[in-house]
């Protein structure tokens, strides 16, 4: 054991132990302070975060807020002048009906539609308005109006009608819906491939039907259409993407807000997108069976400038519309008749048959004088407004 | 949508003319003129379940006798190129008799108008 204590090695390791363990415990203090510490930091760190995301997320919607409340502003005066133009462009077209400046009115109406229905389109994502409420509108007009809101609304074919019509509030959002998905079905298919539409009337409403013969949507895209249209994943303005996709979006939120569905999750028989609209009954209500009446009533007194020709003397049959039904020899009256050409028919005289009637005329008008007027005071008599204004033999 | 209660102009007719025609244009040859007579053709109304409601609208008005396109046109509220180019579709369909209006102008012999006031006026002036 002695020669252990000469060694200078267990002194060596006598003092070092001590100072070993002292080390390792100062060490591991050390190391359990600083874990603490980190730890502190750790905390601190996720509690920065979380709130620095918080208000980055505040920002972003007050932004979006703002974004929203500007554009909703200014699509407002867009759609004002869009509306405003469409009325000038009615007017003009009523104007100049007969001429060839009604192709051209028509097209730039055509634009004009397309224009107002990009902004209104904007609006919706916006909240914002959606234009003047409309009239109860049959299904197939809502269907053509929507048609003749994309610019190729000649390849859309509509092949069917129904006897529903659409309640004045659903009208515009329903027709913007089917214009968005009508747009989307003409830009993913070829040019000379037609876009066919069925309406067909289901237990649960009414499915409008649009099938493309375009690419067809992949899974993914399916997916994010499916988020999209069902309403639960509103992108808003910002996440539109860029070019930005508003045709989904813009249909997700109208939908969403008045009640109707809309697939695209299936095939069309021509290979493209078969996107389907279902309108719930709500959402329906009988054919207004005034649709033409107010269009044909309304012009009612549109008789009047003829009324210096034949006066009715009969009760006349009247169209569905209401309208009074011209019987057929009024109408005629200026037309000779090829079976008998004797009556009314002024043209095509010889000069005897001329100088005859004149000669008839000149005795009528002499015998007429020479007879005491008892009764000349009588010019409504039916009589002889039936016989006014026809050529008479 | 979000405020109705706003008071808004008068708004357009909801499905425009150029739907109507579905973007055609009138053909060239000048078939119809504001007076051109028109009617239903006999069996039309077997037909009529595939044409548009305008077309049908149309055929109605004129089924009971003839009438004058620019009546037409009144009556539909349309302007007349587009009744036009409906009344040309039907006849091209087969749903209507045009009949030209009768040559007026054929009647104006300013000569025999001259004759017959030479003539009255040498019977009673």
């Amino acid at each position: 054991m002695t020669q252990y204590i000469q060694d200078p090695a267990v002194w060596g390791l006598a003092v070092g132990a001590p100072l070993a363990v002292t080390a390792i415990v100062r060490g591991r203090r050390t190391a359990k302070r600083l874990r603490k510490e980190q730890s502190e930091l750790r905390a601190h760190y996720a509690g920065l975060e979380h709130q620095y995301s918080a208000s980055v997320e505040d920002a972003k919607l007050r932004a979006e807020e703002e974004t929203k409340s500007a554009l909703k502003a200014a699509m407002r005066t867009l759609q004002g002048l869009a509306g405003e133009q469409q009325l000038v462009i009615s007017k003009l077209q009523g104007k100049y009906g007969e001429s060839a400046i009604l192709q051209d009115l028509m097209e730039i109406d055509h634009m004009n539609s397309q224009f107002g229905r990009r902004a209104q389109s904007i609006a919706v994502l916006c909240d914002g308005w959606l234009g003047r409420q409309r009239a109860v509108a049959s299904v197939y007009d809502v269907v053509r109006s929507a048609k003749g809101r994309i610019r190729h609304f000649k390849r859309v074919e509509i092949r069917s009608q129904t006897g529903f019509a659409i309640v004045s509030r659903a009208v515009e959002p329903i027709a913007v819906a089917l214009a968005e998905l009508l747009d989307n079905a003409t830009s993913y298919s070829a040019p000379e491939t037609m876009i066919e539409i069925n309406i067909r009337s289901v237990p649960k409403g009414v499915c409008i039907i649009i099938d493309d013969a375009g690419v067809g949507m992949n899974e993914e895209e399916k997916e994010r259409a499916t988020g999209l249209l069902s309403g639960q994943r509103s992108s808003g303005v910002a996440g539109l993407g860029n070019p930005p996709q508003f045709g989904f979006a813009v249909i997700g939120v109208l939908a969403a807000q008045y009640g109707f569905n809309v697939s695209v999750d299936s095939t069309s028989p021509y290979g493209g997108v078969r996107a389907v609209v279902l309108l719930p009954d709500d959402l329906l209500t009988s054919m207004p069976e005034a649709k033409e009446p107010p269009v044909a009533a309304a012009p009612a007194p549109a008789p009047g400038p003829h009324a210096g020709g034949p006066e009715p003397t009969a009760p006349l049959a009247t169209t569905t519309g209401g309208l009074p039904k011209r019987r057929r020899r009024g109408a005629m009256a200026i037309v000779p008749d090829p079976a008998g050409g004797e009556t009314g028919g002024t043209p095509h005289r010889s000069q005897e048959e001329t100088a005859s009637i004149m000669g008839a005329f000149q005795r009528g008008t002499r015998s007429g004088r020479a007879v005491p007027t008892t009764d000349a005071a009588d010019p409504g008599n039916p009589s002889h407004a039936n016989s006014e204004g026809h050529g008479v033999q | 949508m979000i405020d109705p209660g706003e008071q808004e102009p008068e708004a357009a007719e909801l499905v425009r003319p150029y739907v109507i025609t579905d973007g055609r244009v009138l053909p060239e040859d000048d078939r119809f003129s504001l007076i051109t007579l028109v009617t239903a053709s006999a069996d039309h109304e077997q037909r009529m379940a595939r044409l548009s409601p305008e077309k049908r609208a149309v055929l109605e008005l004129c089924g009971g006798g003839y009438l004058s396109v620019a009546e037409i046109a009144g009556h539909m509220r349309l302007p007349v190129g587009v009744v036009k180019i409906l009344l040309s579709d039907l006849a091209d369909g087969g749903y209507l008799v045009t009949r030209a209006p009768a040559p007026r102008a054929t009647l104006v012999d300013r000569q025999l108008l001259q004759e017959v006031l030479d003539g009255l006026q040498a019977r009673f002036g």
